[in-house]
């Protein structure tokens, strides 16, 4: 959580009765990998194998997802580590189910083949359905849910 | 002030003024949602009775928002929540009072008079110097909203017919308590100086008072005079409390200790 930008003003756009609000998309989001290549690409690919708890739709396709990189660090040993960092937010701040996101994800970047994996929540900007990808709406659509 | 201060810029001075704020913060929403589960199975709708604990849910997303932020400046959640010593929580006495035996009234208003609170700190937040502060407040405002919609539809039907001498007497036994969410924090001069938060602790004060004294009025209530009201002897903010608040931490840590301490199901969250 160490470089939110001030460029991340919180978007206020909000309704009464649903957390789930519709609101202008955010410039770049939802965040689905494309572009990615080498071992950014292959946490992405693990990524999209994570459904979330509760409906059969990635986490990837549910927008969740707001960054994958993967940086190189000095470990203890003084030998360079490669570190799979993914900064991922939740539908909602009382999500039950988000330790068990955490270790899903924390998993998929060491499944990539990093040395090392960081799991970061954002919540800026706010999740909406609107960030859910057309292959999410897709899979929604399935389970029985109109978004 | 652009949000631009992160957990490894703080000095020592710093520092303690936020953990102050947090602490303020993560304490009242997690007390406030411990005391409004108790209502679960005794609302009287089922709405209400999924209203009150969609409410607490949310309080307890809150305070988790908040408790990480102290978990990022080197406190853990076991030290933070389970094992703390009950005088060192730094909640209103507002959110640790029992409700007055099956009062729906005291549910609600409380509800109301909290939730007005959290919306003007929350707001004072928004342009919060502390970036992962900054990230956070947004989404938890767009959540509270509900919040306060819920307690004043609650409150403008309570407030008709004979259900008001109840209102009345919740609100003459929570308001001097009500009034103890504004209490000095003892870094208030850092915390405003330093751009944790915009507003000042008196001004929020009266803004609350601005808002909820013509509300409560248009209802036919009779609001007690702030300056007047005998204020109790616990004030919460500085670690004193009722003697509600050690039965209460009590009863929400005994399964952890019958536990014997287990961790928390996360694997290797790493903070860097």
């Amino acid at each position: 959580m160490s470089d939110v930008s001030a460029d991340d003003a919180p978007d206020a756009t909000a309704c009464g009765h649903t957390e789930y609000v519709d609101g202008a998309v955010p410039e770049g989001f939802p965040k689905t990998g494309v572009g990615a290549t080498g071992v950014e690409a292959d946490i992405w690919d693990a990524l999209y194998e994570i459904e979330d708890p509760e409906m059969p739709v990635s986490i990837v396709d549910l927008g969740l997802i707001y960054d994958v990189r993967v940086v190189e660090r000095e470990g203890e040993d003084g030998e360079a580590k490669t570190l799979g960092i993914v900064e991922m937010t939740l539908t909602y701040t009382g999500c039950p189910a988000r330790d068990y996101l955490e270790n899903d994800v924390q998993c998929a970047i060491l499944a990539a083949g990093v040395d090392e994996a960081s799991v970061r929540l954002r919540f800026t900007p706010e999740w909406t359905v609107d960030m859910v990808t057309e292959a999410g709406r897709e899979a929604l659509r399935k389970f029985g849910l109109g978004v | 002030m652009p949000a631009t201060l992160n957990p490894e810029d703080l000095d020592a001075e710093q520092r303690a003024a936020l953990e102050e704020l947090l602490f303020r913060l993560a304490d009242d929403e997690y007390v406030h949602g411990e005391r409004l589960i108790e209502w679960q199975i005794y609302a009287p709708t089922l709405e209400s009775d999924l209203a009150l604990a969609n409410v607490a849910q949310d309080e307890f997303g809150h305070a988790r928002l908040w408790y990480d932020l102290l978990e990022e400046l080197g406190h853990t959640e076991a030290e933070l929540i389970w094992e703390r010593p009950a005088d060192e929580f730094r909640h209103a006495t507002l959110v640790e009072l029992p409700f007055a035996e099956g009062d729906w009234a005291d549910v609600i208003l409380r509800c109301y008079l909290y939730d007005a609170a959290e919306r003007l700190r929350l707001d004072a937040l928004v342009d919060t110097s502390y970036a992962p502060l900054a990230d956070r407040v947004g989404k938890v405002l767009s959540e509270e909203r509900y919040h306060l919609e819920n307690a004043q539809s609650w409150l403008d039907r309570l407030a008709e017919g004979d259900s008001r001498d109840r209102v009345q007497d919740a609100l003459d036994r929570l308001f001097p308590h009500a009034l103890s969410l504004f209490a000095e924090p003892d870094h208030e001069e850092a915390i405003i100086d330093n751009g944790f938060r915009t507003m000042s602790t008196a001004d929020l004060r009266i803004e609350w008072l601005e808002t909820v004294i013509p509300y409560l009025e248009s209802l036919g209530l009779d609001v007690p005079e702030p300056d007047e009201v005998e204020r109790p002897s616990a004030r919460g903010r500085d670690g004193t409390h009722t003697d509600h608040w050690d039965e209460l931490a009590a009863e929400f840590r005994r399964t952890y200790e019958e536990l014997e301490a287990p961790e928390p199901a996360r694997i290797g969250r790493e903070r860097v």
